[in-house]
């Protein structure tokens, strides 16, 4: 192999991965405060592209315009969705919450299906296949900005979750429910942030995957799984675990599909995942099992 | 203490039989259950379209896969997901048997049911073996089926990606290929009476008992002296076992299977979870119960609005989880139990039976 | 030789040693008291007896066998069971199925298992509960509850974790009378317990714990006397010696 494709298939990676890397901090955001798995996290990703596509053809609006209206459309749509369903089976058994949320995604499907059919769609912009060169490497420009702002969104989050008063507040309930209740913190509240937050940014990667991706209304349970494996790779709930776990499974599927061809690459993390459930549990940025 | 029920001194031994069954709630389940399967055993007198008949039969056969799961799920508590891999392995051993071997459907199942039992054992001592915590034993579950999937695309053996199938075309009882519908009906409710009572005499046992105590609470069922590593294993093969047994079934009705199919969370939520989580997980009503409501309602959802737009079954469907989880988290059989109660209650305040 | 012999058993998280060389002795029938401040490794201490912990160092020989290092169920089947602190009961399942579970320790028949937790809830004043959910029963019968379901387990040593914490008075004396019966009836006990009241009136010897480490023992009336643990620990609690 020579350096040139070595360090093209670990920028390809690194621009899978930054996608990666957004949907999985919305997950384990979400996990973190409320400890509840989002079967349905995928479909937020889904939305968010057919937001883009709806924008395109309603107003031939550019994708990264869009951005700001698809995080408050589905902001709100994640709110809503805390606040009248995934609230009321905090409580209730882990197999009631899975099933609760697969029908959250499976009536998602259905909707977006029902407006835009199962036809694959896509959009068009004049950057659509724009490559820059550099280094002897090619940088695809529609993933290059995906990249950046996967890197520059998740950059502001951290922010917020660190030095903002309701960014503290977020994670005082993710460390203790009760002991934030305590402390005056509006708990349901925060929950509804939470999810809203967690699905609105995972949207916003769909968003930013819609220049020069296909979509269908089934796309996002491919992502849901990814975002698992993350997660589990980046300790569940653990906000630098998600981002750098994405950009390794990212990387790790590039050089998978290098050498077992694109159909078979997500076995490789699979794998991954298998072996870190059965050897480092706690993920890789979590406490040592004792 | 006040009066005693007349009916406790009257001699009348159909009347004490009476008694017996529907003051336990576990029975009236069991009487539920063999009405629903006799029922169905009468479907084809009255029913002549092969669709109706094909809808009941698939009905069927997840209540077979429905009850294997709730052994596990619903009475050990453990989060077996993916519990469709098991039913794969069991369809692809019985049709890589029947096709390359030649060996008989009716063999080809029971070693589909030992195969897949010897697969749970893998899965069981993996995760007990480092003690893989709820949700990720879910995700565990999920990730093993996703490169089962991968694996058994890239395999030749198994037919990779263009699948195995049989023709219709020679009907034999031997090959298990029949001619009309009827045959394959009474083979399903075979299985499930079989597995309906295999789950009772569970329950019952002293082994149900355990289970159930390893739902509530792991470690004060081990200070009770209870081996939970073994009961759980012990579950998941159960499960596992009959899960062969209903995939290889499932393989001789539907004829077709490929990887992507088979290997499928969409499958496995329709398959294996809806009918018990609808019908109530953990109750021995629930799987039977929740699998004649859930696959002819999908059926007809996806009949009935295949007309209208596309989309339109998914958001019924994905509606009727919800809910359903919203509005009886303990589902169908949860509600029955909560009017027997009253019943009986209203009948006798001293007479509750077993609940 | 004692039914129970503990001998050294010390246990570290991390680099905090929970417990430190601890030495127990128990013999049939006997009650002995566990005592010491919060955080003093009293729970560490039955977790190591009772198998959910394994000791990093020392040695449980329980009927001159070494049960160091079993599973909890492999200790119960052998005769020690335990209660917990924070309750757990099967919320779901009737009380009766509750104690059932305890029984089939020793039996694999429906009807004898059966039988015998009817025997042991009617002996602990539950039987008009016997069909409710656990969940749904008051403090104070959980706390029953969990000492029924170790019952039922035929043991030969009962481990009881605070079985009487935020109980009434009223209720507190009632516990006492079923402890002190099931003691008479040839159980032993570990009693680990904040209620002065409970452990003087109950235990026959005591052991003070402190910071892991045994600091005191013998009978209640030297414990109390004793320097060190008036030091240590009893002003603490002297609210509860007089209450």
């Amino acid at each position: 192999m020579s350096p040139e494709i070595f360090f093209q298939i670990i920028v390809n990676g690194l621009f899978t991965g930054g996608i990666y890397s957004l949907v999985a901090v919305g997950l384990t955001l979400i996990y973190g405060v409320m400890i509840i798995v989002n079967f349905a996290h995928g479909e937020f990703l889904m939305l968010g592209i057919y937001v883009a596509f709806w924008a395109w053809t309603l107003a031939d609006m550019d994708p990264y315009i869009v951005i700001p209206f698809a995080f408050a459309m589905i902001f709100g749509l994640g709110a809503l969705v805390q606040r009248g369903l995934v609230q009321r089976v905090l409580d209730a058994h882990p197999l009631n919450q899975i099933i609760l949320l697969v029908g959250v995604s499976i009536l998602l499907i259905g909707l977006v299906q029902f407006f835009f059919s199962a036809e694959p769609k896509a959009i068009h912009v004049p950057y659509e296949t724009a490559v820059i060169s550099a280094f002897g490497l090619r940088f695809a420009i529609a993933r290059l900005v995906a990249f950046f702002a996967s890197m520059a969104i998740s950059f502001c989050l951290y922010l917020f979750l660190h030095y903002t008063r309701t960014g503290k507040a977020i994670r005082a309930v993710s460390q203790s429910r009760d002991a934030a209740r305590l402390m005056g913190i509006n708990v349901n509240f925060i929950y509804y942030l939470t999810f809203g937050i967690g699905a609105a940014i995972t949207a916003v990667a769909g968003v930013l995957l819609a220049p020069n991706h296909r979509m269908i209304p089934t796309m996002g349970q491919g992502y849901s799984v990814i975002a698992f494996v993350v997660v589990v790779l980046g300790t569940m709930g653990n906000f630098i675990g998600a981002f750098l776990g994405g950009l390794i499974i990212g990387v790790v599927e590039a050089f998978a599909g290098f050498y077992l061809g694109g159909d078979v690459k997500i076995i490789a993390s699979m794998m991954i995942f298998i072996l870190i459930l059965l050897f480092r549990p706690a993920g890789l940025f979590g406490r040592k099992r004792t | 203490m006040t009066a005693e029920n007349p009916a406790t001194t009257s001699n009348n031994p159909i009347r004490s039989w009476l008694k017996d069954i529907f003051l336990d709630w576990d029975r009236t389940q069991m009487v539920i259950c063999f009405l629903l399967v006799l029922f169905l055993a009468l479907t084809p007198l009255f029913i002549s379209s092969t669709y109706y008949l094909g809808i009941i039969i698939l009905a069927t056969i997840y209540a077979f896969i429905g009850i294997s799961w709730n052994i596990v799920a619903g009475f050990t508590g453990q989060l077996l997901i993916a519990h469709i891999i098991f039913l794969a392995i069991g369809a692809y051993t019985t049709i890589v048997l029947f096709n390359t071997y030649s060996i008989s459907p009716w063999v080809g199942i029971l070693i589909a049911g030992v195969v897949s039992g010897l697969c749970g054992v893998v899965v069981a001592f993996i995760t007990l073996r480092y003690g893989l915590k709820v949700d990720y034993f879910a995700l565990f579950t999920i990730a093993l089926m996703v490169a089962l999937r991968t694996l058994f695309l890239k395999w030749d053996y198994v037919g990779g990606a263009v699948g195995m199938w049989f023709s219709l075309t020679d009907p034999s009882f031997d090959k298990m290929i029949f001619a009309n519908k009827a045959p394959y009906l009474y083979i399903a409710l075979s299985l499930v009476v079989i597995g309906l009572l295999v789950q009772y005499r569970i329950y019952r046992s002293k082994m149900g008992k355990y289970f159930l105590a390893i739902r509530e609470d792991d470690d004060a069922a081990s200070a009770l002296g209870v081996n939970t590593s073994r009961y759980k294993m012990l579950a998941v093969v159960i499960g596992a076992a009959m899960a062969g047994i209903g995939g290889g079934f499932y393989m001789m009705y539907v004829t077709f299977i490929e990887p992507p199919q088979v290997f499928n969370l969409g499958l496995n939520i329709e398959i294996v979870m809806a009918g018990p989580i609808i019908g109530g997980l953990g109750s021995l009503a629930g799987p039977i119960v929740g699998a004649l409501l859930n696959k002819p309602f999908a059926e007809i959802m996806r009949g009935a609005l295949a007309e209208g737009r596309s989309g339109n079954s998914l958001i019924v469907y994905g509606s009727f989880l919800i809910l359903t989880i919203m509005f009886m988290p303990r589902g169908v059989t949860g509600v029955l139990h909560t009017i027997y109660r009253r019943i009986l209650n209203r009948l006798n305040p001293r007479n509750l039976g077993d609940s | 030789m004692a039914l129970l012999e503990v001998s050294g058993i010390t246990k570290r998280f991390g680099g905090l040693v929970a417990v430190n060389d601890l030495d127990l002795s128990l013999d049939k029938g006997q009650i002995l008291g566990l005592i010491g401040p919060n955080g003093a490794g009293k729970t560490t201490a039955f977790n190591m007896i009772s198998g959910f912990y394994q000791p990093d160092e020392g040695q449980v020989i329980f009927d001159g066998q070494d049960i160091t290092g079993l599973r909890p169920d492999q200790v119960c089947k052998l005769g020690v069971t335990r209660t917990f602190q924070v309750v757990k009961p099967f919320p779901q399942l009737t009380v009766r199925d509750n104690v059932m579970v305890g029984a089939y320790n020793r039996t694999n028949d429906r009807k004898e298992s059966r039988k015998k937790a009817e025997k042991i809830i009617e002996f602990l004043g539950m039987k008009d509960m016997r069909e409710m959910a656990a969940g749904s029963l008051s403090v104070a019968y959980r706390k029953r509850l969990e000492v029924a379901k170790a019952l039922a387990t035929d043991p030969k040593i009962i481990l009881l974790d605070e079985a009487m914490a935020g109980l009434r008075p009223t209720e507190t004396d009632e516990m006492i009378e079923l402890v002190r019966e099931i003691s008479r009836q040839g159980t032993a006990l570990l009693l680990v317990e904040h209620v002065m009241r409970v452990i003087m009136s109950l235990a026959e010897r005591i052991v003070v714990i402190h910071h892991g480490e045994k600091i005191a023992e013998g009978e209640p009336q030297q414990i109390v006397q004793d320097k060190s643990v008036i030091d240590a620990y009893l002003g603490e609690v002297e609210i509860d010696v007089t209450g």
